[in-house]
């Protein structure tokens, strides 16, 4: 029997891979993609709570709602990651540190 | 010609003063060129010249003539600079040009080669200015700057070969010993200053001057003080007892130099000041002059019996004959000393030129043998009468007249002043016989030394093996001019138409001096038979010792080394007894002379070494030490502070600012711009924040 525990450790262990992906990547289009598992782990809770809302799949829609936002996000950081690269010849994180005083 | 004659003497005199100043200003700026010495030449000549034809002629048995120029004030009193023109110094500034001129010809032969010969021209005419200077001298106060500069010019004269130690050592004992003598100078110008209170001489002792007012006690301490003052100065200067030391080693000197300055002209300037100033003296003084000038006379005659160097014999004789020309002044008779002095000044010259010449004949043979003799040493002389003969001949007229033998000026000054004692011993009786008793004795022991070295210079046999014999040759004709000049000098008639009576002498009449004492007729006749007798006698003692070889003293030691067995003759053993212990007393005079005064001197100038020494100890280990011991201490205090400072103070400071710094810096860290760090640490917090909720 597969309880919602069992969804919520994968969705945990989806979480962890994004958020490794996030800080650990050397590479902004991996940082984009780990950005995207988080977002689908947490679409992945939405998904498994929604189950204890018959009346109104409140969470199902949510999910849908969230798909498309990370749909447009991706959009944008692409972009975003297109003109960093125009400006710095590169997408490496480590070597844009502009933000450093 | 005759518009010179139109000169005052005044301006006459003051330019026979400029003159060699001018030759001594052109000879200094010409430097190492100047070799000739024509301009110091020219300059003594046209002095003379000006001295003999306008000055002694418009002054002499005339009225004195003076001028006097102010100088500078103090508070009210001006001091003035003037000359006067007597009798005394026009003939005293003749005696200096007169024996000037020769001695300058002479040196132009003398000094010939010599490398230093342009420095020796220019010391010369400074000279010169100076001793003429001082004869015309108004003022004490400038008598006393001319007397400074004769001393100076002495003294760069004496140390001329100033590679020679002893001629350093010489010119230093010289000119330390002169200074002596005028504080002595000074004492007495402050002395008359505070009684007269002025420095001018012919306002002082001027007819109708303060002196002659009687407003001074002649007798007072003061002026005690004073003249024996002025006769300090003057014992420096004419080598009087104990001051007389300097003057033996200023033969170091160029003989030339020696028989200008240390024979004629500059000893003789106490001689004149004493004469200038004679009416300050009272009896006191007076007493203490003769008896100087006796001890002086006496000692030096003495030391000149056992000299081996020609040139200090003639030293020691120019002393006594100071001490002869003392002793007239101590009695009152001043004028015979001036006149001593003016003939003892031709005859001594004369001596010294014909002594240069020998001893260039000497040197002479020491180079062409190479041998290393002293050239001045009677003992290697001996026979130059046949290479030298016209020098013998004068130098024989010279001593002649030293020795005072009839026919020579010497016997007339001489005269003069023996004479004059006797009468003044006479009239004050008693002890006082003494000092002319004295001044016969010294005048036989004159003969005899000044007879032993002609005797041992110009007779017998030369006493080194030389093969220098045919290069031995007569002076050369610049050196014999002046000399033939300066024997004429030394003949009775250029000073007294009579060859027997001094009174009759035109320098005696100039000065008309009025004795204290009377005439004694008999005395005339007994005292110069006796001068000339004795004066033979010790000749021919002399003649005996010296080329006949019969000397006393050395037949005696021959005939206890040899020969014991000859008898020795009862006539030559009171000689032998007489001539050993004169012998022996003159050695010991002389030891006395060279380590009891010599020594007392040295032990003073030592003493006065010591002590600065010990004042320079103190100074550099004493109180230079408490200086640099606070300078060190305060450094030190001054370079902890500056540690204290550095380590510590500062310290702290860059402590508490290097931890701000390095802790800044390690907050710093965190803030690198990366956005995954920046991710990192807020996840970081997060996870902090759920674990803190977790544990609560």
């Amino acid at each position: 029997m597969i309880s919602i525990t069992h969804f919520l450790i994968v969705s945990a262990c989806i979480f962890c891979c994004g958020l490794y992906a996030v800080l650990a990547k050397r590479n902004a289009i991996m940082i984009l993609i780990g950005i995207e598992l988080m977002i689908n782990a947490a679409i992945l809770n939405f998904v498994a709570f929604g189950r204890y809302d018959k009346s109104n799949y409140g969470g199902q829609i949510f999910a849908l709602f969230a798909i498309v936002l990370a749909a447009a996000a991706v959009a944008v950081g692409l972009a975003i990651i297109l003109a960093v690269y125009r400006h710095y010849k590169t997408i490496n994180p480590d070597n844009i540190t502009d933000l450093r005083d | 010609m005759g518009e010179l004659l139109h000169i005052s003497p005044i301006l006459a005199s003051i330019l026979v003063m400029l003159l060699p100043l001018f030759a001594f200003i052109i000879q200094a700026s010409l430097g190492e060129k100047a070799t000739s010495g024509n301009i110091s030449l020219i300059a003594i000549l046209i002095s003379f010249i000006l001295s003999a034809t306008i000055v002694l002629p418009g002054i002499w048995n005339k009225p004195p003539q003076y001028n006097t120029y102010d100088w500078f004030t103090i508070g009210t009193k001006t001091f003035t600079i003037g000359i006067l023109l007597n009798n005394l110094t026009v003939l005293m500034q003749l005696v200096v040009c007169l024996i000037a001129v020769p001695v300058h010809i002479y040196s132009r032969a003398y000094m010939k080669g010599d490398p230093g010969i342009a420095r020796y021209w220019t010391f010369l005419s400074l000279f010169c200015f100076a001793m003429l200077g001082l004869t015309i001298s108004k003022n004490l106060l400038m008598l006393y700057i001319f007397w400074e500069l004769v001393g100076f010019a002495s003294y760069l004269l004496i140390g001329f070969w100033y590679t020679r130690d002893a001629a350093t050592a010489a010119n230093k004992k010289a000119f330390i010993i002169n200074r002596v003598g005028d504080i002595g100078f000074l004492i007495g110008i402050a002395c008359l200053y505070s009684l007269f209170g002025t420095l001018d001489i012919i306002e002082i002792l001027g007819e109708g001057g303060l002196f002659s007012q009687g407003i001074v006690d002649q007798q007072s301490s003061l002026m005690t003080l004073a003249g024996l003052g002025f006769f300090l100065g003057a014992m420096a200067k004419s080598a009087q007892f104990p001051l007389h030391i300097w003057l033996p080693d200023a033969m170091e000197g160029p003989t030339s130099v020696s028989s200008l300055i240390h024979a004629a002209t500059m000893v003789a300037a106490g001689v004149f000041l004493l004469s200038t100033l004679f009416p300050l003296f009272n009896d006191t003084v007076l007493l203490f002059i003769a008896i100087i000038g006796t001890i002086t006379a006496l000692m030096a005659a003495y030391f000149a019996l056992e000299q081996h160097d020609i040139k200090k014999v003639l030293a020691y004789s120019t002393i006594s004959q100071l001490g002869y020309m003392m002793v007239a002044i101590g009695i009152g008779a001043w004028d015979a000393a001036m006149f001593h002095l003016t003939t003892h000044a031709f005859f001594k010259c004369l001596l010294f030129l014909g002594a240069g010449a020998v001893i260039h004949e000497m040197n002479t043979i020491k180079k062409h043998d190479c041998q290393t003799i002293d050239p001045q040493d009677l003992r290697n002389m001996g026979g130059l009468r046949k290479y030298m003969p016209k020098t013998f001949i004068l130098m024989s007229i010279a001593s002649f007249a030293l020795a005072g033998f009839p026919l020579t000026s010497g016997f007339l000054s001489k005269d003069a002043i023996i004479i004059s004692s006797f009468e003044w011993a006479i009239h004050q009786g008693g002890l006082y016989h003494i000092i002319p008793i004295v001044l016969v004795v010294v005048s036989i022991l004159t003969a005899f030394y000044i007879g032993r070295l002609i005797f041992k210079t110009f007779f017998g046999e030369l006493r080194i093996n030389t093969t220098a014999n045919s290069l031995l040759h007569e002076a050369p004709k610049t050196m014999l001019w002046p000399m033939f000049f300066l024997g004429i000098g030394c003949l009775f008639f250029c000073f007294s138409p009579s060859p027997i009576s001094y009174h009759l002498a035109p320098i005696l009449d100039g000065f008309s001096v009025t004795y204290s004492f009377s005439e004694v007729h008999s005395l005339h006749i007994i005292i110069p038979v006796t001068l000339t007798l004795t004066a033979l006698i010790s000749w021919w003692i002399a003649y005996r010792w010296y080329v006949l070889d019969q000397h006393p003293v050395h037949s005696y030691n021959l005939d206890i080394e040899q020969n014991s067995n000859r008898k020795v003759a009862v006539f030559d053993f009171i000689p032998y007894h007489l001539a050993n212990s004169l012998i022996i007393f003159s050695r010991w005079n002389y030891h006395f002379d060279k380590y009891i005064i010599d020594g007392s001197v040295n032990a003073i100038v030592k003493f006065t070494l010591r002590t600065s020494q010990i004042a320079s100890w103190i100074d550099t280990y004493i109180v230079d030490a408490i200086v640099i011991g606070i300078s060190n201490l305060s450094k030190r205090i001054a370079n902890f502070s500056a540690w204290f400072d550095k380590y510590i103070i500062d310290g702290l400071v860059n402590t508490i600012a290097q931890t701000t710094y390095y802790f800044g810096h390690l907050l710093r860290w965190v803030q690198n711009g990366r956005l995954q760090n920046y991710l990192g640490f807020a996840l970081t917090m997060v996870l902090i924040g759920i674990i803190y909720l977790i544990l609560r």
